[in-house]
């Protein structure tokens, strides 16, 4: 009467937690899970063939649109490219402020990680919590840019505009509050019991599976290994800056937890030492009005909030864009890595380890 | 409490207006937690819950609208801004399109909020809220003229058993309706719902065992009036203990958080309720809030003693005192309303454990301490 059989079910596209549009094939022998297949796409919208039919200038306003919530750190990505293709030197103070900025958008992009995941495992306070931290940061990004969301913040070779006043109160005031909201959110979880039993030993990805699978980020720090690209390449200003690479080995969901948590606290120390040591001069370097490449080609890596992000172009001589633009989107890598994570595993234990993977299907798909 | 005997007639009156009684009580308290809910969440988590009724600018709602807006300038009375939203969502759950799927099992998929519901409010039947009558009706009433409004509807001599009985029948509701949705999520929300109140509805009875076995009855009252006055101070930490063993187990029992498995909005859309719309989702729904009063009604009657001031077993050393010496009703429902607020504060606090973890509280923490306090009570009961 009773037949034995897996039961396959289609979490997402559209699910309250799969963060997005993405949609996973899984097969569930009760609750368990035995396979576990991510299907993505639903979100492409051609970024990079796009880009290719765009000027150098114009190509920026996409990069926003990849990872939504680190809109900065894109356009950081791109315009480094670009500038590396071009081999124009930024002038120090647009390196600083560049370096604040992004900063402060892994801040946010980590803000939002947090709340979500905390959402996706039932604790539902600290998603209010730390979206009135962003909020802050948005504001600051909205004082420099005039957007909050889709900045488009940088421009080829600096910065379009220096400062504007009062933009060193807004993030003196934030600092000076950040480190009690941090201890907020930490109280709520940190050593709450059912928060680790959720996810102590949930979601492994040991050091050479991570290696393996192309996965950077905090989730390959969180394996044991030290590999941040603003340590091993420095680009900006991370050269002049102090700050700790923090690493756990644990490599399970509640390491990659306290490894952000690290994370925003360093990156709060950057921003401190920008704000302080800000270099006076010139925000912008001498552009010609057009830029026409060479044959050539540039990779450049920088490390976004959830790993590195590559921009790869090919230049073609006389052309006004790219001759080819491809972008390593660290989600998209990471999140190669879920069947592993999650086969074997319970149903509950997928949602947190899309929430520890921290996708963005926006730049999944691109 | 009466010793006249009540002819057919009479007691079928006088339990139909008690009955009524109850619903209004259960119809009021149940969308004042829902707001209470949206209130106490969003203080929880720093923003202001409900403030208005979305978008309505004329018409009663509008009218309300305003008023509320202009209270919110008043200090206190603020608080309460937003009060409407609770008639909202009552009206929004009426008039929203009733969808039956296709596929489903008509009939059960119709039968299970309603069998959901009706054991919720049943078990308000054996419920006492006061021992004693609340007023007498007027001579010059027809029929019940000159008989006493009891606080209970029945006084049966195993109330208690009554009262877990019937509401073991909810989980028929929520398994049957998961399966005649016949769709998978509200499936997997359905048979983790099963396994979970089967498995905490062990606890839940041991841990009211305590109570019946340090007083020797099933009847409410009794039991009330004598675990709030007669007990030996060496029965007051098992009530204590006993009292947070229960109010878990009443946690799981109502799907609240952390134990809310068979929703799990975040794994499994919405659990068993996935496929269900308007009122049929409203029934759910509101089995759940109602459900949540039961609990605490009954964790109020037999631990924080029930319409008596002090909790466990506190108050006999208070029983002479004027005014608050005695039972009153206020002391009951402020209880309950102070437990329901626990359930509110507890969702804004914590997270969620995953399935199997629930499982191991149960078997692995809950039974023993309960069995534990079992064995205690009756070693108290030996010796007093």
């Amino acid at each position: 009467m009773f037949k034995n059989e897996e039961m396959e079910i289609n979490m997402g596209p559209q699910h309250p937690s799969t963060h997005g549009v993405l949609r996973l094939k899984l097969k569930l022998d009760g609750e368990i899970v035995t396979s576990c297949r991510p299907c993505i796409g639903y979100l492409h919208r051609g970024v990079e063939k796009i880009c290719e039919n765009k000027t150098f200038f114009q190509g920026q306003v996409w990069t926003d649109r990849m990872d939504y919530c680190s809109a900065v750190a894109n356009n950081l990505g791109w315009a480094e490219a670009i500038e590396k293709l071009f081999g124009i030197t930024v002038p120090r103070r647009a390196r600083y402020i560049r370096t604040l900025l992004n900063e402060f958008n892994r801040l946010a992009s980590h803000l939002i990680w947090l709340a979500t995941h905390g959402l996706d495992i039932g604790a539902m306070t600290v998603f209010l919590y730390t979206f009135r931290e962003r909020e802050a940061i948005l504001d600051i990004f909205e004082a420099f840019c005039g957007s909050r969301l889709t900045t488009t913040a940088f421009r080829i070779g600096g910065l379009r505009e220096d400062l504007p006043p009062g933009f060193e109160k807004l993030v003196r005031n934030f600092l000076a509050t950040f480190p009690d909201c941090m201890n907020e959110y930490e109280t709520l979880l940190t050593e709450n019991r059912i928060w680790k039993k959720r996810t102590i030993g949930v979601g492994m990805l040991r050091a050479e599976d991570a290696i393996a699978m192309g996965v950077t980020g905090p989730v390959l720090r969180a394996a044991g290994v030290p590999y941040d690209i603003r340590k091993a390449f420095p680009y900006a200003a991370y050269e002049e800056m102090d700050f700790e690479v923090p690493t756990r080995t644990e490599a399970d969901t509640y390491a990659r937890y306290l490894v952000r948590l690290e994370e925003m606290r360093q990156s709060a120390r950057i921003i401190q030492q920008c704000m302080d040591g800000l270099p006076e001069g010139p925000v912008m370097a001498k552009l010609p009005k057009v830029l026409r490449s060479e044959v050539n080609e540039v990779y450049h890596a920088t490390e976004a909030p959830k790993g590195e992000l590559g921009y790869y172009l090919v230049g073609e001589k006389g052309s006004l864009n790219p001759y080819r633009f491809h972008v390593r989107a660290p989600g998209f890598i990471n999140l190669q890595a879920l069947p592993m994570m999650v086969e074997g595993n319970l149903v509950a234990d997928v949602i947190a380890t899309i929430g520890t993977l921290d996708v963005v299907l926006g730049e999944i798909d691109r | 409490m009466n010793a006249m005997p009540l002819t057919l007639l009479q007691t079928c009156v006088m339990a139909i207006f008690q009955a009524i009684a109850v619903v209004i009580f259960i119809f009021v308290v149940v969308p004042l937690t829902t707001f209470a809910e949206r209130k106490v969440l969003g203080y929880c988590q720093d923003r202001l819950g409900a403030t208005r009724i979305a978008g309505h600018r004329i018409g009663l709602t509008g009218w309300l609208n305003r008023n509320m807006w202009r209270m919110g300038k008043l200090p206190f009375v603020s608080i309460v801004r937003g009060l409407p939203m609770f008639i909202g969502d009552i009206i929004k759950l009426l008039v929203k399109e009733d969808i039956i799927p296709d596929k489903a099992d008509r009939i059960m998929f119709i039968i299970a909020p309603a069998l959901s519901m009706i054991a919720s409010v049943v078990v308000f039947a054996a419920i006492s809220f006061y021992p004693g009558a609340l007023f007498t009706f007027p001579k010059a009433f027809p029929i019940v003229g000159g008989l006493p409004f009891t606080g209970f509807i029945t006084d049966m001599n195993v109330g208690l058993l009554f009262v877990l009985g019937i509401a073991s029948v909810g989980v028929y509701g929520i398994v049957l309706g998961a399966w005649a949705s016949n769709s998978k999520f509200p499936l997997l929300g359905g048979l983790r719902s099963g396994a979970q109140i089967v498995s905490y509805e062990v606890p839940l009875t041991l841990s009211l065992l305590a109570p019946v076995v340090l007083t020797g009855t099933l009847n409410f009252n009794d039991m009330t009036r004598k675990l709030a006055t007669e007990m030996p101070p060496v029965a007051m930490p098992l009530l204590v203990v006993g009292f947070l063993l229960y109010l878990t187990c009443g946690f799981a029992e109502t799907n609240r958080m952390p134990f809310d498995m068979p929703e799990a909005e975040n794994e499994l859309v919405a659990g068993f309720h996935t496929e269900y719309s308007g009122m049929k989702f409203g029934f759910f729904y509101l089995a759940e809030y109602i459900n949540m009063i039961v609990v605490s009604a009954l964790a109020t009657a037999f631990f924080l003693g029930g319409p008596f001031l002090l909790p466990f077993g506190l108050h006999k050393y208070i029983l002479h005192l004027p005014l608050i010496g005695g039972p009153n009703i206020l002391w009951f429902i402020a209880k309950i309303i102070f437990l329901l607020f626990t359930f509110i504060w507890v969702r804004g606090t914590i997270p969620r454990y995953r399935y199997d973890q629930i499982m191991h509280v149960a078997w692995k923490y809950l039974i023993p301490f309960t069995l534990i306090v079992v064995m205690l009570a009756a070693f108290v009961r030996y010796a007093a």
